[in-house]
């Protein structure tokens, strides 16, 4: 049996994984519940967020503030594309939800072969954003890094939340999640409101993977795994509000690393399956109920 | 002087089901017009052939201009403006939200917009008093004032409505549809869907018929003497 202290650990831990599985399911939900779509290269976004920043910090030593910026930039980017080169065009021949969500996956494999060949197949990592620590609260030690993670969560789940309930446009992509042909007779550009929601979506993805990469590291495998949990944070919260995304997100990381204190790393995955199909069983709208709505 | 909107041979099909056939259609400036048919007949397929909510062929012009290609959204900036069948509002958000986005196309001239809440709150003081609920939550009548106020928060040069009286009491859809009187002596036009609708043709100046997708007859609304005299038109 792993001691209290270990449990505490992991715990701690497990809060920090967690917040960024968190981002990553807010940005599932955001192309969701504007189009319905559940964008599978949503760990692409992650995994470039990551690789750019490594690319910009250490390849070209630029500071920190700014290759976190152009990093986010550069893969919203990506999202604008992935959007209007591949989603528009099926979207516009009415094509079947499921053709579109294999055409993500089908994306998600292709970034992580230009990956390879461009970057290359190493894992790289960087320093955490402040030196020094860990903060020791007793014998339990507290990397800076969680609060940042922290700190930079708690900051975009605020905006976010402002974003959509007092802009204009953030209450226009609401309007699109909740009823697509009634916003376009009001004159909301839906099309354009898709586009966005991949911007937005990617850019959290890829503020995750800036975040994480310190904590772990990253290279072009790293997609699946943090998409995977993503998704399960995503269907736990509901696909719903950011801040149920982000509650699915911490109650996974902290589920995840306790089971690896518990059972060892090899039961991470099984515990994270197991735990999206126990909340499946007695909540099957997840468990703050968003997807009745949908259904 | 040309119509507000005149429809030229439109027509619509799902898969190999032709909802609607070539129809003939013209709504004057300032005009309230309403299409009678029975269930099935293509009137809901008719106005989404106008606003371009399901494919169509044939033309369209608002005001003398052609706007047969342009997209929903920007049929809505000109003006062509829908009350969808079944209300279509945002069933999670408040009323005020609601409304609002039926001001999306104003930005944010919030002079604009503030005079656009006052004229719908003056004709729909319900709405005023439930600014904070949940649309969702509103009784059937109060979602269809809410559904007729979000569209006139959009400032409709045309507003075009899918059987608003649908599943309300008399009372409630009369008052609806005496609202939609004085929006249009106020010089708005209407372009009104409905399945039987004695009030809707107290209002109307003209009246067209469709059953089976077809237009079956265009009469002046003070023609129509009662519902039998429809009938006829209904099945051929
Ligand atoms: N999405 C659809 N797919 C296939 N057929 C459809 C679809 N929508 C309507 N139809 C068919 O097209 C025809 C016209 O339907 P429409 O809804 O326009 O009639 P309506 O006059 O509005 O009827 P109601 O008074 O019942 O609302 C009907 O035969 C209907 O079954
Ligand atoms: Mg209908």
């Amino acid at each position: 049996m792993p001691s209290a202290i270990e449990l505490i650990q992991s715990l701690v831990n497990g809060v920090g994984i967690g917040l960024v599985y968190g981002l990553i399911a807010i940005g599932f939900c955001v192309i969701y519940n504007a189009s319905g779509i559940v964008n599978f290269a949503q760990g692409v976004f992650v995994m470039l967020g990551g690789m750019f920043a490594y690319s910009f910090l250490v390849g070209m030593k630029l500071p920190l503030a700014l290759a976190a910026a152009i990093s986010i930039a550069l893969v919203a980017v990506v999202g604008v594309l992935v959007q209007i080169a591949v989603i528009r065009p099926m979207w516009k021949r009415k094509a079947p939800m499921f053709a579109i969500i294999l055409a993500t996956l089908a994306v998600q494999l292709l970034i992580e072969q230009i990956v390879i060949l461009t970057l290359g197949d190493q894992p790289r990592t960087y320093p955490e954003f402040t030196s020094g620590g860990p903060l020791k609260i007793g014998q339990v030690a507290i990397g800076y890094q969680l609060f940042w993670v922290l700190g930079c969560g708690a900051l975009m789940v605020g905006l976010l939340t402002l974003f959509f309930n007092k802009t204009r446009v953030g209450r226009a992509l609401r309007a699109c999640s909740q009823n697509r042909e009634a916003a376009a007779l009001l004159g909301i550009p839906v099309g354009s409101m898709l586009v966005l929601s991949f911007a937005l979506s990617a850019a959290l993805g890829a503020a995750a993977g800036i975040l994480i990469t310190p904590m772990q590291y990253t290279s072009y495998s790293i997609d699946g795994p943090f998409g995977v949990s993503g998704f399960i944070a995503a269907i736990i919260g509901g696909f719903g509000s950011a801040p149920a995304a982000l509650a699915g997100g911490i109650l996974l990381g902290v589920v995840q690393s306790a089971a690896i204190v518990v059972f060892g790393a090899g039961y991470k995955n099984v515990i994270a399956l197991t735990v999206l199909l126990i909340v499946l069983l007695f909540f099957p709208k997840g468990l703050f109920g968003g997807l009745a709505k949908r259904a | 002087m040309p119509s507000l909107i005149e429809v030229e041979g439109l027509s619509a099909s799902y898969g190999h089901v032709a909802a609607l056939k070539p129809v003939d259609l013209r709504v004057e400036e300032g005009e309230f017009v309403t299409v009678l048919g029975p269930n099935g007949a293509g009137k809901t397929t008719l106005l989404r052939a106008i606003s371009r909510l399901v494919a169509s062929q044939g033309r369209v012009s608002f005001k003398g201009q052609n706007i047969s290609g342009l997209s929903t959204h920007r049929l809505a900036k000109l003006g062509i403006i829908m009350v969808q069948e079944g209300r279509g509002l945002f069933g999670e958000m408040t009323v005020y939200e609601n409304l609002l986005l039926g001001a999306y196309n104003l930005g944010s001239e919030i002079e604009k917009v503030e005079g656009r809440f006052e004229q719908v709150f003056g004709l729909f003081p319900r709405l005023r008093e439930r600014a904070s609920q949940v649309a969702a939550s509103m009784s059937g009548g109060e979602q269809q004032m809410l559904a007729v106020g979000r569209a006139l928060m959009a400032g409709p040069k045309l507003l075009m409505l899918d059987e608003p009286s649908l599943g309300l009491a008399p009372k409630v859809a009369a008052e609806i549809l005496d609202t939609l009187g004085e929006l249009n002596r106020n010089g708005l036009g209407i372009l009104l869907v409905e399945q039987k609708a004695p009030l809707a043709l107290k209002l109307a100046r003209r009246v067209y018929v469709l059953s089976s997708g077809s237009v079956r007859a265009e009469l002046p609304a003070n023609e129509i003497k009662s519902h039998h005299d429809l009938a006829r038109y209904y099945f051929h």
